[in-house]
């Protein structure tokens, strides 16, 4: 264990009442009033702010994720292309991004990001494929209808 | 393209001015559309915490069209502070009063309620009518496309056009137009 300071190294043995407390007012040093002076309202106030710092870690990289969808969104507005057709046919066309690069490209280099959706819409085309359904494949082309349906029902009269 | 032009871009934190014409628009649905521009929601270099969001002129607001009865059941809610001090105005009262006002509380409703969102819509400008004024409209450079399409009224369409136009059948003689 390495200590920096020499005090700490000299009278962290032992649960001195001291240094324990001093140890929550270090963590409560850049509070104002009594909330870093009064031992009993400094530790609420720093249990409470651990909480919050352990809930943001989760929370800093959901807000990331938002951000960069946001920007992606943007920039897919300027090239006429959807976040979701853009994401497919990068995907169709295997190129493997993930929407911190993309929204990275989107920042920093708007031409590579027009022709990656130029490269999306293109391969989506090829693909015959509309808002995620493949048109070129539709659902079901391999069943047969008599297996679907009742044989009696279809040759029932119909009005 | 050479390397370094690749990423080059030019006025990328300039503030455009766009323009909207909210004639027979509804102004909840174009409000979303109107706090994308003013936010900087459109630009890949969108983030909360900078300054990148445009300025956004609205004409026509005078002519404005809310869904079904909203005129007569929308209200908007004011208090005073003091006891006694609600009042509870209709759409189509707030309209006659003040021609801008309905527009303005979609958009800053359409915002999230932050400290930002009173300077974000001071870049919001709207005009009841057409006429803007001329160090206004010298910035503008773009326009905003409209959610729905002006519908075009049979007293607007020339009688020339409405004649010619293919008939399906001709009234009986002995028919009473109302």
């Amino acid at each position: 264990m390495v200590f920096l300071t020499i005090a700490n190294w000299v009278r962290s043995r032992g649960p001195d009442e001291f240094w324990r407390k001093r140890r929550m007012f270090r963590l409560a040093a850049h509070y104002i009033g009594r909330r870093r002076n009064c031992y009993s309202v400094t530790v609420r106030n720093v249990h409470r702010a651990l909480v919050y710092a352990t809930k943001a870690r989760k929370l800093k990289k959901q807000d990331m994720i938002d951000l960069w969808s946001t920007r992606i969104t943007a920039a897919c507005e300027q090239h006429n292309i959807t976040p979701c057709t853009l994401k497919q046919g990068l995907d169709r066309a295997n190129i493997m991004l993930d929407r911190k690069s993309l929204s990275d490209l989107a920042c920093w280099e708007p031409r590579t990001f027009e022709c990656l959706a130029a490269v999306a819409k293109q391969k989506m085309e090829y693909d015959g494929a509309i808002d995620y359904t493949d048109k070129k494949y539709p659902t079901g082309v391999n069943l047969k209808l008599q297996d679907v349906m009742l044989e009696a029902w279809l040759k029932e009269k119909k009005q | 393209m050479s390397a370094a032009k690749r990423v080059q871009q030019w006025a990328t934190f300039a503030r455009t001015w766009h323009i909207f014409d909210c004639k027979w628009q509804d102004p909840y649905e174009s409000a979303n559309v109107i706090k994308k521009y003013l936010m900087g929601l459109h630009k890949p270099i969108y983030h909360p915490m900078n300054d990148c969001g445009d300025v956004v002129v609205c004409i026509n607001s005078r002519e404005i069209a809310l869904r079904g009865d909203e005129w007569r059941k929308r209200a908007y809610f004011h208090h005073t502070g003091y006891p006694g001090g609600a009042t509870w105005t209709l759409a189509w009262e707030l309209h006659n009063k003040d021609p801008t006002m309905i527009i303005k509380k979609a958009v800053y409703r359409a915002m999230k309620g932050n400290l930002q969102r009173r300077h974000t819509m001071e870049r919001l400008l709207i005009y009841p009518g057409e006429t803007v004024p001329e160090d206004v409209l010298q910035n503008v450079t773009n326009q905003i496309r409209q959610t729905r399409l002006v519908p075009t009224r049979l007293d607007q369409i020339p009688e020339e056009v409405s004649k010619a136009y293919p008939k399906v059948m001709d009234y009986p003689e002995d028919y009473i137009l109302k």
